[in-house]
């Protein structure tokens, strides 16, 4: 691995955007190069057996704090329009700073001799709109089974965590995904909960399909674990607390305190015999669980006399944790014990209390038909925790965006290449200079396949040459292997990209790029007429 | 039993006063008066204040980060080697975390004067983890990367900065997981306790933190302490513009979302015009030094807090809250005695009655004092006094009236009663004192003996370190408000929203600052005396 790093000062060095085409005004220039450093060190290569088939991207939530520490305003431009693709699509980030560093390269070269940048910027955007059309062309429509989104989560998820872990957690996405997913409404990732747990390995983060309280029953006889439970949701509180009219307690003695104090926990104790009511009546003798979720407290008192009946209860549960549970166990959240029905219960068939250290853990898992799952995260540090959750983050994106497309595009720079390819072909058709704009925006797109080759340790231009002579002799979109440095058709190998990140690539690197161009011009006129 | 209460500490000056409360809390006396259980949870391993305490970066020194608390070695069979850092700042540490060799140091009395000496005022105390004394539960220390505790740049400087802080959904969901782990694990959860910096950003942070207390734990007592350190000299009128506008939003915030609020500081005043600090007979702090003026505040706050902490719980948080709070007065001002003088010997009615004309405290409310005193009502707390049986020889006339009733809370009542007739006066007296030991800084006049009382005769004093200190307290809903709220009404309108543009481009709309300053005077006006309403006063209000 040791060998990778040397392509990488390649990058540094080839993305040194029109490092001395400045030439006379020295307020044009600009560099990228640092920028790009900062991400080889912050986003290390993968490494493993398979190497990933796309470009590694920023965690998602490096990005912001990474576009305001920036100080140049083209350096910093370029990072918010990476931050803008996180925000939009979740995924494409790096895609997007290599993309605008090497369309200004392409354009220096041109512009140095002479060309002006206007027309550069004329044939970036004939170039785009052609590009968008071969996009059209080659996007794949097809049905958004669990095998393609698979493909599509291992795509994203491959290219920020290690192989194995990448696996675990791609199945793990997808069923979150498809659990929460109601035809004919848009996705919410809301309903995907993640939840952090500071034990055991990361490759033990599993999907739950219910909800993962990170709290406990407080008595100690309830039970540890119930199978196949109805779970009561309230909001009611089952404390004795002063009421809420403002009135002290006028009392002359003390057992007549005594009464005002016992008159007052009736009031409670009523309560408590309402739910030990309906615990009855819907479990009957039968040894079915219920559990009591209850968004307010519980006083030990109540506690023990739930206890007493067999009911685990839990209280003070967070109130986001209230809206899941309705849609993870069914039933509805009460807000008094007024009305209680059997209707209103949820169900689980599995809640079970897990202890680490001071906290404990409820888990309610095997639920009928859950609308809001759990991914419990787990891992040894908070690094490993935070680096996971962004990982997931991302692979959640890239699976909804894939649903919400109904269409992939193939990956692993085939899409790059055949934009190229034919973006070549179109150049004739353009009239003027502009054809040059046309050849700087086809040349710019190879970066993606020229720097994947790179970072698997393979010679960028050698094995570029090799894919566009597949390219072109099979017609196939044809992408470059990492794990060979060979050609192969990214669709057989189950490489998809979304959709809708390419789209957005295309779009905002282009416009940044053109007016980034054309104001370094007016910059460099205000510099010269200055000094004339 | 008292019910639990979870104490937030919102901003480094509250740091400061925590950091002390804590440490005089490390180890009572014998005596079992006040509960611990009420502020502290038994962990796993130990008693931890049930704490959270915001600060910023670089405001928490070496103990508050990740939580203070040494991995437990349990697990481990091997041998184990301890290896320590030698420094002043460690030395102290250790003593704190081993509060049985404190009090042992007390007990054999001559107390190593190296060991036994209070750190001196110099960088050893620029933090208040510093001396912080105690250890503090991992989940207590959250620390905001947003903004920078000292610097010239990134400061919390206004009240929109701390309210923007919060409305962030990571930092809001961190904060209330970490409530949420205190509050769920609480049987009989009474209130939170909310200590709260004024003068700088922290009060909007401390305006969202209420709020969100208020909204997710209705019928809890919200008791919030607002916060002001000594304010140096003015050397930034820019400076001093911000201190006034978010001590005045601040003021308005808390006590809106409060069951109770009150003001804390030994500074002079809140608005514009500095005054001098307020000054004890027998205490010569620095007041330039957080060090020192925080622990003024924390004896006061330690004694202030007692009426809901007793173990013989005869009052909740919410009680005392409605006791004092009745129609909108959820302002109260803060009187202290620290220490109470009294002379060694003396019972306690000898002791109230050098004081008939009177009443020998403070206020520590950040007002002028006011020469007639008449309150509303309030809640008086002593402590440390009447360990000396109070029954005079049967058959004789007692000298006073004082001496003539039979339990302490009586005569305390009854002084209560002369001094404020009229007034709903609640009183607890306490056998334990106020325990100020190192690292509570040397701050006590050398005329006061170890157990903190004055000689009989002048002559006798001995110059040693002062370990417990009786204290007066009392909470206070009185006119004395009045002239402090609408002090600040008349300074925010000199003031004038134009020569502040920055603090506004913060967050704050102008309409809300309009509309915090009609609310503040509403809130002035609650505490007029019907009889007294003086005209002048009224005439410059209206304009």
């Amino acid at each position: 691995m040791g060998a990778l790093g040397l392509p990488l000062c390649g990058v540094q060095r080839r993305a040194c955007v029109r490092g001395g085409g400045g030439g006379g005004g020295g307020g044009g220039e600009f560099r990228l190069n640092w920028l790009l450093r900062g991400e080889s060190v912050l986003y290390p290569l993968p490494s493993g057996e398979e190497p990933p088939n796309t470009l590694p991207d920023p965690p998602q939530h490096s990005s912001l704090p990474f576009s305001e520490q920036i100080q140049h305003p083209t350096a910093s431009l370029i990072a918010k329009v990476a931050t803008a693709q996180d925000d939009i699509t979740g995924d494409g980030t790096t895609s997007n700073v290599l993309i605008i560093g090497e369309l200004l390269k392409q354009a220096d070269l041109y512009i140095s001799e002479g060309l002006h940048p206007r027309i550069v910027a004329e044939g970036f955007e004939i170039a785009k709109e052609k590009a968008l059309e071969v996009l059209e062309q080659v996007k794949v429509t097809k049905e958004m089974d669990r095998e393609t989104l698979i493909d599509v989560a291992k795509t994203s998820l491959r290219t920020k965590v290690h192989t194995e872990l990448a696996d675990i957690l791609t199945e793990a996405v997808v069923d979150s995904v498809l659990a929460v997913r109601k035809p004919g409404e848009p996705i919410d990732l809301h309903m995907v909960e993640i939840m952090e747990m500071k034990h055991k390995s990361e490759t033990d983060t599993t999907l739950i399909r219910g909800l993962v309280l990170d709290h406990g029953a407080r008595h100690p006889d309830m039970k540890k674990r119930v199978e196949d439970a109805y779970i009561l949701t309230c909001n009611v509180s089952l404390e004795y607390e002063k009421t809420e009219v403002s009135a002290g307690f006028f009392y002359k003695s003390a057992e007549e305190r005594e009464k005002l104090v016992k008159a007052e926990r009736k009031f409670i104790e009523d309560r408590v015999s309402k739910i030990i009511d309906l615990k009855r009546r819907v479990c009957g003798d039968s040894d079915k669980g219920f559990i009591v979720i209850n968004q307010k407290g519980i006083d030990p008192f109540s506690l023990d006399a739930l206890a007493k009946e067999g009911i685990v209860a839990l209280r003070r549960a967070k109130r986001r944790n209230m809206e899941r549970l309705t849609l993870a166990c069914g039933g509805t959240a009460m807000n008094s014990v007024e009305d209680l029905t059997p209707d209103c219960l949820g169900h689980a068939g599995l809640v079970y209390e897990y202890t680490l250290g001071e906290e404990k853990y409820t888990f309610i898992e095997k639920c009928d038909n859950p609308r809001s799952v759990t991914l419990l995260i787990r891992g040894p540090n908070k690094h490993t925790l935070t680096q996971i959750k962004d990982a997931v983050r991302d692979g959640l994106r890239a699976v909804k965006n894939a649903i919400e497309d109904g269409c992939v595009i193939p990956g692993a720079g085939a899409l790059e290449v055949a934009v190229a390819n034919a973006l070549v072909k179109h150049k004739p058709n353009v009239k003027g200079r502009a054809q040059l704009g046309v050849q700087a925006f086809a040349d710019a797109l190879l970066i993606i396949p020229k720097v994947l080759a790179q970072n698997s340790g393979y010679d960028p231009q050698e094995t570029l040459v090799k894919v566009q002579a597949e390219h072109a002799e099979s017609g196939q979109l044809t992408g470059v292997d990492l794990n060979t440095g060979e050609p192969m058709v990214a669709a057989a190998a189950g490489i998809w990209d979304n959709y809708n990140v390419k789209k957005q690539l295309l779009h905002s690197c282009t416009v940044i790029a053109s007016n980034i161009l054309l104001v370094d011009e007016i910059m460099r006129a205000g510099m010269s007429s200055l000094k004339g | 039993m008292a019910g639990e209460v979870v104490t937030l500490q919102l901003g480094h000056y509250a740091g400061c006063v925590g950091a002390h409360w804590w440490g005089l809390q490390r180890c009572p006396p014998e005596g079992t008066e006040l509960s611990h259980a009420a502020l502290l949870r038994a962990g796993r391993d130990g008693c931890t204040p049930r704490l959270i305490a915001l600060e910023l970066k670089g405001g928490v020194g070496p103990l508050g980060r990740g939580g203070a608390r040494p991995e437990p070695l349990a697990a481990w069979r091997g041998d184990v080697a301890n290896y320590a850092e030698p420094g002043t700042g460690t030395a102290l540490r250790d003593r704190g975390q081993r509060p049985g060799d404190a009090s042992a140091d007390a007990d054999c009395g001559s107390g190593a004067p190296g060991e036994g000496a209070a750190p001196s005022a110099g960088s050893s105390t620029q933090l208040w983890s510093d001396y912080l004394s105690v250890q503090l539960h991992p989940r207590s220390i959250y620390v905001l990367q947003q903004y920078n505790h000292d610097g010239d740049s990134g400061r919390l400087e206004a009240f929109g900065q701390g309210e923007k802080l919060l409305q962030d959904a990571g930092c809001m969901e961190e904060l209330e997981d970490r409530l949420h782990f205190y509050a769920e694990e609480c049987d009989y959860l009474q209130g939170f306790q909310v200590l709260c910096d004024l003068h700088d950003g922290f009060s909007g942070v401390g305006a969202k933190v209420t709020e969100v207390l208020q909204d997710e734990y209705s019928r809890k007592g919200i008791l919030t302490w607002g916060l002001t350190p000594v304010t140096h000299t003015v050397a930034d009128s820019q400076k001093n513009f911000y201190r006034v506008l978010n001590a005045a939003l601040g003021i308005v915030h808390l006590s809106a979302h409060s069951s109770l609020f009150c003001p804390l500081s030994l500074s002079g005043s809140l608005g514009i015009k500095p005054q001098p600090p307020i000054e004890f007979p027998y205490v010569n702090y620095d007041a330039s030094l957080n060090y020192h003026s925080s622990a003024v505040l924390a004896a006061a706050l330690d004694t202030l807090t007692v009426p809901y902490r007793l173990c013989s719980s005869r009052g909740s948080m919410m009680h005392l809250a409605e006791m004092l709070s009745f129609s909108g007065r959820k302002v109260v001002a803060a009187w202290a005695a620290v220490p109470f003088p009294a002379v060694r010997g003396h019972s306690l009615p000898d002791a109230l009655c050098a004081h008939q004309q009177d009443v020998p405290w403070k206020l520590l409310s950040s007002c002028k004092e006011q020469k007639v005193s008449r309150c509303f009502a309030q809640s008086v707390v002593l402590r440390g006094v009447c360990k000396e049986s109070p029954t005079s020889c049967p058959g004789q006339q007692p000298p006073s009236p004082l001496h003539a009733c039979e339990t302490a809370e009586q005569v305390l009542q009854y002084y209560l009663h002369t001094a404020f007739p009229g007034a709903f006066s609640a009183s607890h007296v306490l056998e334990q004192p106020c325990v100020t030991l190192p690292p509570y800084p040397r701050i006590f006049s050398p005329l006061l003996s170890r157990q903190g009382f004055l000689p009989d005769d002048l002559s006798s004093y001995s110059a040693a370190a002062v370990e417990s200190i009786p204290v007066l307290t009392s909470l206070q809903s009185s006119p004395v408000l009045r002239t402090l709220l609408c002090d600040l009404c008349k300074d925010l309108q000199k003031l004038g929203t134009r020569r502040c543009a920055s603090f506004f481009a913060a967050g704050v709309e102008e309409d809300d600052f309009h509309e915090a300053l009609q609310e503040l005077r509403t809130l002035s006006q609650c505490y007029q005396m019907g009889f007294e309403a003086d005209n002048s006063e009224d005439e410059s209000d209206s304009d």
